[in-house]
């Protein structure tokens, strides 16, 4: 716990740079979860997971 | 340093009343008021006053007064500070998110950017000709130059220009002339392969433009206009 204080939040320059880095992966890990979470409910209606079966209509 | 100072000094018996009383109200804690008289036999107001009790507001560890709040200094400190970049972290995704809504929703939406371009084959249009196309609402006028045009617009002297502007910074391919069909003078449509100079005359006021769409003669006072256009393959240009 101590380290984790002294090595990112201590100083004020260090406690900026790890909320901007922070703010980078949480967007990143938000956003994706969010779209994951938002295909897993929508299984089988979305165009990407219907796609194959027209495609094969029209090569044949 | 100043307390030193002054309990040293000629204030010191009631700097010591102050102490005192003030270890009484820690020690009595929230129970009871405070002991009837301080040592002394200074009066002192108020003696009645209830202490509040603000055991509700601290945190476990510091509950107990009697224990040293040093030893559980790291866990409180590391979770405040936690907590404080944890929100501004919140704050930040949050606030970028609106702004970049807000932004994004000024650009232009796909179908619009997808009418903004036009693809033009190449092989279709005949050397020597000018074909006109739509393009935003305006008219575009693409042109085939055979190598005699080609040569007879790079030899013109600038001089003469009255909008001095080299036939190599109006084309990207010599062969393929590509300008705005809109008279600058009031936004005629001009006629290709009319004029004195061959190029492009304006019916409306007599404006002759050359072949590589420069004013030569009559009141319009700018060259045609070449918009952005790129070749991706040999015989083909998107405009836009």
């Amino acid at each position: 716990m101590s380290l984790v204080y002294n090595l990112f939040l201590r100083k004020t320059s260090a406690f900026a740079v790890t909320v901007m880095v922070g703010a980078v992966l949480f967007e990143r890990v938000f956003d994706q979860g969010g779209d994951a979470l938002f295909e897993e409910l929508n299984r089988g209606k979305l165009w990407k997971h219907i796609k194959h079966n027209y495609e094969k209509k029209d090569d044949e | 340093m100043m307390c030193t100072a002054v309990r040293a000094g000629v204030l010191s018996p009631y700097f010591q009343v102050t102490k005192h009383a003030v270890k009484g109200l820690v020690s009595a804690g929230a129970k009871g008021p405070l002991p009837a008289a301080a040592a002394g036999g200074i009066r002192l107001a108020h003696t009645d006053i209830k202490i509040p009790d603000f055991s509700e507001y601290r945190r476990p560890e510091v509950l107990d007064p009697n224990k040293s709040s040093q030893d559980s200094v790291d866990a409180r400190r590391s979770f405040s500070y936690m907590m404080t970049a944890g929100t501004l972290v919140v704050s930040i995704y949050a606030a970028k998110t609106v702004v970049h809504q807000f932004v994004s929703s000024m650009s232009a939406s796909a179908d619009v950017l997808a009418l903004s371009k036009i693809e033009i084959k190449l092989g279709d249009i005949p050397e020597g000709k000018n074909m006109t196309f739509k393009w935003r609402g305006k008219p575009l006028f693409v042109r085939h130059r055979t190598q005699k045009e080609i040569s007879a617009e790079e030899a013109v002297n600038l001089g003469e220009l009255r909008d001095p502007q080299h036939d190599k910074d109006r084309v990207t391919d010599p062969k393929w002339l590509i300008v705005l069909g809109v008279c600058t003078h009031l936004g005629c449509v001009p006629i290709a392969n009319a004029g004195e100079f061959g190029g492009y005359y304006c019916p409306c006021h007599g404006s002759h433009y050359d072949a590589s769409g420069r004013i030569r003669k009559g009141p319009a006072p700018l060259n045609l206009e070449v918009p952005y256009y790129e070749f991706p393959s040999d015989d083909m240009v998107v405009v836009g």
